[in-house]
């Protein structure tokens, strides 16, 4: 038998269904006044997507009823005492990371570009070095505006939710789609009017489509690393 | 190239954050994963975890 990770909570233990992922036993592994919740796994069977998204609505579960620390996705122990064990080497880290999400959730705005870059239009009696060139230059010149663009977002987002930003997490231009990918770490109750507070400031952006996500797990907070 | 929807991007957001993100404990047994599963539209982060898994997975059964 394997212990399939899920998240990382104080002890006691919350009172849970005994459910766990694909209905297998959830178990809880205690190290201190840290504890494991896991899913009894055999290293057998393949992980799926459906797995990972059971997992998010797992830790989901988990977080409603005690302030916990999402674990990557995949993590396994052969044996439960190996899963104490690596609580044991990080305890304090992960005690402080505890204490630093507990009563928070995480809100995810994603922008996306509304258009994407186009062909650069390059004089056509240059020769074809030149040619090359200015399109590699005007290539570089149209990314760091965009990027420029994508940073001034994510500086407006902080400013105008007046959050600080070490509660802020952000990527810029991730992809040609992608302008900003941003996660803020908001207190749990008042989770849906921080949503609608950036739903309203990402709604006066003109060049980006607002997606926005959560309340979610405090999944990019929970690193100790 | 594919245009990303609104739902994609909340899709790939999720994943992201359950692959790439969350507490990274040193785990010392073997889980398979069906790696082609949790590639949706080959953003490259995604692609990225992907690939690391698997290779953490080879590594560990070597």
């Amino acid at each position: 038998m394997t212990l399939l990770a899920h998240a990382i909570a104080a002890s006691p233990p919350a009172t849970l269904s005994h459910e766990g992922l694909r209905g297998r036993p959830l178990a809880w592994s205690e190290a201190g006044d840290l504890g494991l919740w896991s899913t009894e796994w055999a290293p057998d069977i393949k992980l799926e997507r459906p797995d990972a998204l059971e997992h998010h609505r797992l830790i989901e579960r988990i977080c409603a009823a005690q302030p916990c620390l999402p674990v990557r996705f995949g993590t396994a122990f052969a044996t439960s005492d190996d899963a104490r064990a690596s609580l044991d080497k990080r305890a304090a880290a992960l005690r402080a990371a505890l204490a630093r999400v507990a009563g928070k959730s995480e809100l995810a705005l994603t922008l996306l570009w509304r258009e994407l870059p186009g062909p650069v239009p390059i004089e056509s009696a240059a020769g074809p070095g030149r040619q090359y060139m200015e399109a590699r230059r005007a290539e570089f010149a149209g990314r760091e505006a965009r990027r420029a663009r994508a940073e001034s977002l994510v500086d407006r987002v902080i400013v105008e939710l007046a959050i600080d930003r070490q509660l802020v997490w952000h990527e810029t231009c991730t992809s040609d789609n992608v302008a900003v990918s941003l996660a803020v770490l908001v207190p749990t109750e008042r989770a849906a009017e921080r949503k609608a507070e950036l739903e309203q400031i990402a709604a006066g952006f003109p060049d980006v489509i607002p997606v926005l996500n959560g309340p979610w797990p405090p999944y990019t907070f929970a690193r100790t690393e | 190239m594919k245009e990303l929807t609104a739902e994609d991007a909340s899709l790939l957001e999720l994943v992201d954050r359950l692959l790439n993100k969350g507490v990274v404990l040193a785990g010392e047994a073997t889980i398979s994963v069906a790696g082609i599963d949790l590639i949706y539209l080959g953003l490259n982060v995604v692609l990225a975890a992907v690939e690391t898994i698997d290779k953490a997975q080879e590594r560990r059964a070597s």
